[in-house]
């Protein structure tokens, strides 16, 4: 995996969920050709022409775009490299779905759908500011599998403060009814500048959380998927392998507003002002990374997995020992680290504290 | 002659009474600060003391006044009007010949309007009583008078009214200061000697000294002695402050000023010694000032180990000019190594906790709090222990006696049976109860010292709605019925936060601190259980349970850079914590199990 990806940022919605801290805007036709045709101007200024092998475009929302604008972003991809192109995902919004958009993606080469859904209760959803029924998402889950998608993840978000576990365990399986082959799912964040946290809505405590953690984890055990991120379970072969080089440290782009990319050795995040990015001013802020750091990014994102790190692998990459880097020995004693076949990882009964872990070595 | 143009006075006064800002006007009046260069209270030069709205160090000033036509110099020397800094008051009281009583319209005689008069009258100081806040809607000038003359005696004749706010009466005031108080003595043909009352270090300077000349003269250039430990200096600069430093030629009898002689060690300079010059030498120094103990203990430990010796530098230099400051180095099991410092009170150990911090940038850890107790040993020795670590193993303790005070509490009437009440809650010993008018009591009461230490200020306040001024002086030691009590974190005695507690109060004492902690002790990875126990036996129990959650949420977007900044941000958190064991603790838990709950 020395191929890089790509990520591409599309801020537009058509309505704005009150949970997401993501950047992004209403749709607005006129931005969005502004927009994509800056788009094109960073790619063409800062990517190198290195073999591509993983794309991901995120947002926001990209199947907010017309056919037009979609036509024009996805005709931008085919300035890359790419011999073989391993995955490429494009995120969508349930009700965006229809047969035209698929076709359309389905001719770009998205083998990968990353569906929205969070939720099928309808008091979750009232308070994440969305609207969509599980019969409509069958039918919509339908058309993908119909016209060849069979790689779809979909996201499901728990933790609000009316959520008890057996309500959470109850909408999880009405989503387990659409059998998707990979589930993103993460406890509800009141992040700053969003809705929730200007109300002031309250997320559930660290307790309950947990234990709501530890039954989606127990379901989807039953379902037969597989735990292989912190938030990210997939039947057996469909780990995202685009999201994997983010684990793994590995190099990727980041083009459009906020993205961030990671290259030589610099992580830099473009500037969150659309007018800024339409003037042409990407603004990347730019992090040049010392090996200390990006060890200790190595740690913090390679433990998220739960096969964690490979021992040989880091000293390989870094010629360092990582445990003579780390204090990894104590850690191993006391069961906050397994090692098991050349793997360091966290005790999996230790995953939702694994940041106390991490900040014991980094 | 010089002296009879010379006044040396302080205004004296109960905090909030409005002193600073009299000063402020005074300042106004004599032209020492023109309007635009005015800012409040100006005098206190701290930034802890303009926040806090407390004087807490003194400081002279030198300011030129024509009376009938003829120029005078006043000195005036401001006070601390807090219980805790009763000794600086003394020692600025020591470099006058008068003082200004200033009592608000509105509240009247309060407990401190009585201890600073008190050490005024001690010192043989002319007194000027002067009623503040005239300007105020609610000043009730009469009441106030009548307080002034059945309580503390004065004559209707003698008392002043002003207003430090809008300036009315206050140059009346300053031509009573002319009239009423004398002159300084004068003796310029006498040996020299000046009296050390204050000093402070400055980097270009070196120490600078606040003197008053009582007997002969200094002049610059003038070779100086250090009378206690003998060590001798060139004068480089002397003067007035005005309160901007004025250089003079000399400063004779009578004047106050300031001397700087290229002193770098600022342990040659104490306050309270007498300066005398070679050339014109004194045989005997100056009666200094009796020196304060320290009242209250606690151990001070810097949160990073290897700031130690910057702790003690920080230390050194602000008891240079806080004489009644002690320390010596201290080692803890938990905190590691660090100073017992002693304090003259709560308020005292306040300020120089936030000084250490502020001004030196160390962050520290206090232990709570202890006053010094007696210990008489089963083979009749006596030992005094100022930390619980310090007691010896109690099959080797006789009896126990501990330092109580002597209370002016002065409240409304209407709060007699809540203070009562509160008294007997603290151990207190009811003495006597005095009438100021038939509306406010002074309440005497005896009550161990370790009491006020606690909670005292707080339950006074919220008991009174605040109407209550207290003040207390040390009245000796009792025996008590005292035993030491251990707190245990994860099973493990924590020595730092081990404290000694009346028998009688020991369960309820145990359970509010081990709750307290609970509740300051951020979860853990595994379950903490917290005790209280007296010797061997537990008395109280609360467990942190074990964290259950601490993930970065989504790493979508590949924006590891934020995650790690969140990450870094809780790094610094942990930095501040102190390791005990495996518990993370955070410095507030040494200092506020001793706060109570309510």
């Amino acid at each position: 995996m020395t191929k890089k990806g790509v990520y591409i940022h599309i801020p537009f919605c058509k309505s704005i969920c009150s949970y997401c801290d993501f950047c992004k805007v209403l749709y607005n036709e006129h931005w969005v050709y502004d927009y994509l045709r800056v788009l094109k101007d960073e790619i063409e200024d800062i990517y190198m022409g290195e073999e591509i092998d993983s794309i991901y475009i995120g947002g926001g929302t990209p199947s907010s775009l017309s056919v037009k604008a979609l036509n024009y972003l996805l005709n931008l991809i085919k300035k890359f490299n790419i011999k073989d192109l391993k995955e490429f995902t494009f995120e969508c919004n349930l009700n965006d779905l229809n047969e035209e958009l698929l076709l359309q993606l389905k001719e770009a080469k998205v083998n990968r759908l990353s569906i929205g859904i969070e939720s099928f209760n309808q008091e979750k959803l009232k308070y994440m500011g969305r609207n969509h029924n599980f019969k409509d998402a069958v039918a919509k889950i339908n058309l993908c599998r119909t016209l060849g998608f069979n790689n779809i993840n979909i996201d499901f978000i728990y933790g609000f403060s009316f959520e008890d576990v057996k309500s959470v365990k109850k909408d999880l399986l009405t989503l387990l009814k659409l059998n998707p082959e990979h589930i993103s799912t993460y406890s509800l964040m009141i992040e700053d500048n969003t809705l929730l946290k200007i109300r002031n809505i309250p997320r559930i405590d660290d307790d309950t959380d947990a234990l709501m953690y530890e039954e989606i984890k127990k379901i989807l055990k039953k379902y037969h998927y597989q735990h292989y991120e912190v938030s990210n379970f997939c039947k057996e072969g469909y780990e995202s392998y685009h999201n994997l080089k983010y684990w793994h440290n590995l190099e990727y782009y980041g083009f459009g507003l906020s993205a961030s990319g990671y290259i030589d050795k610099i992580r830099y995040t473009n500037t969150y002002s659309l007018t800024k990015y339409i003037k042409g001013n990407f603004e990347k802020e730019k992090i040049i990374l010392t090996k200390k750091d990006i060890m200790d990014n190595h740690l913090m994102l390679g433990f998220r997995l739960m096969e964690g790190i490979n021992v040989l692998e880091f000293e390989q990459t870094y010629h360092e020992r990582i445990d003579k880097c780390y204090p990894i020995n104590p850690l191993l004693k006391n069961g906050d680290l397994i090692l098991k076949k050349g793997n360091i990882f966290i005790n999996p009964d230790k995953i939702y504290i694994m940041n106390e872990i991490l900040l014991k070595m980094i | 002659m010089r002296q009879e143009k010379i006044r040396n006075f302080s205004i004296i006064a109960h905090i909030d009474h409005g002193k600073s800002t009299l000063a402020d006007r005074m300042l106004e009046i004599t032209g020492a600060v023109e309007k635009r260069e005015m800012k409040e209270q100006l005098l206190d030069s701290m930034d802890l003391e303009r926040e806090r709205g407390i004087t807490i160090k003194l400081n002279a000033v030198h300011l030129n006044y024509t009376y009938n036509n003829e120029d005078y110099i006043l000195n005036l020397i401001d006070t601390p009007g807090h219980v805790d800094f009763s000794y600086e008051v003394s020692r600025s009281l020591a470099a006058c010949e008068g003082a200004i009583l200033v009592v608000d319209a509105t509240q009247g005689i309060e407990a401190q309007t009585l201890a600073n008069l008190y050490l005024a009258i001690e010192m043989d100081l002319k007194i000027i009583p002067v009623i503040n806040k005239i300007d105020l809607p609610n000043a009730n000038i009469s009441k106030v008078k009548e307080e002034l003359k059945n309580v503390l005696g004065f004559k209707e004749e003698e008392i002043l009214l002003c207003s430090g706010k809008t300036g009315e009466g206050v140059k009346e005031l300053l031509d009573e200061v002319i009239k009423r108080i004398n002159p300084p003595k004068d003796n310029t043909s006498k040996q020299t000697r000046a009296l050390i009352f204050d000093s402070a270090f400055d980097s270009y300077k070196g120490v600078v000294a606040l003197v008053k000349v009582i007997d002969g003269e200094i002049k610059l250039n003038s070779e100086i002695k250090m009378m206690a430990n003998g060590s001798t200096f060139q004068v480089t600069e002397l003067g007035v402050k005005t309160p901007k430093e004025k250089k003079m030629a000399k400063l004779v009898s009578g004047e106050v000023g300031y001397i700087a002689a290229s002193i770098k060690d600022i342990t040659k300079v104490e306050v309270g010694d007498t300066i005398t010059t070679t050339d014109n030498p004194a045989t005997s120094p100056l009666e200094g000032y009796k020196k304060m103990k320290p009242m209250v203990y606690s151990g001070i430990f810097p949160v990073e180990q290897n700031k130690f010796e910057n702790l003690k530098e920080a230390i050194e230099k602000l008891k240079l000019n806080d004489a009644a400051l002690t320390f010596e180095p201290e080692t803890s099991d938990a905190l590691g190594f660090g100073f017992r410092m002693g304090f003259l009170g709560l308020l005292h150990m306040d300020v120089i906790i936030e000084r250490i911090e502020r001004e030196f940038n160390i962050e520290i850890i206090a232990t709570s709090p202890s006053v010094i107790y007696k210990i008489i040993k089963t083979n009749g020795q006596i030992e005094m222990a100022d930390s619980p670590k310090k007691f010896p193993s109690s099959t080797f303790i006789s009896t126990i006696e501990e330092p109580y005070i002597y209370t002016n509490i002065i409240v409304p009437a209407t709060y007699i049976g809540p203070i009562m009440e509160l008294c007997q809650n603290k151990r207190g010993i009811y003495k006597s109860l005095d009438y100021i008018d038939e509306a406010r009591v002074n309440m005497h009461y005896e009550i161990p010292l370790a009491e006020i230490v606690y909670d005292f200020f707080d339950k006074l306040k919220s008991t009174t709605k605040g109407y209550a001024s207290f003040d207390y002086e040390i009245c000796g030691y009792k025996q008590s019925n005292l035993v030491k009590m251990d707190i245990l974190l994860n099973g493990e005695i924590v020595d730092a936060l081990s404290i000694i507690v009346h028998k009688d109060f020991a369960y309820q004492r145990g359970k509010t601190i081990v709750e307290k902690l609970k509740e300051i002790i951020p979860r853990q990875m595994f379950q903490v259980p917290i005790q209280a126990s007296i010797g061997a036996k537990v008395i109280a129990r609360e467990n942190i349970s074990a964290m259950k959650k601490n993930v970065l949420a989504k790493c979508y977007g590949g924006d590891v850079t934020r995650k790690r900044k969140l990450l870094e941000k809780q790094k610094e958190g942990k930095k501040k914590m102190k390791m005990l064991g495996s518990v993370e603790v955070p410095k507030e838990a040494f200092l506020n199990i001793l706060k109570d709950g309510d």
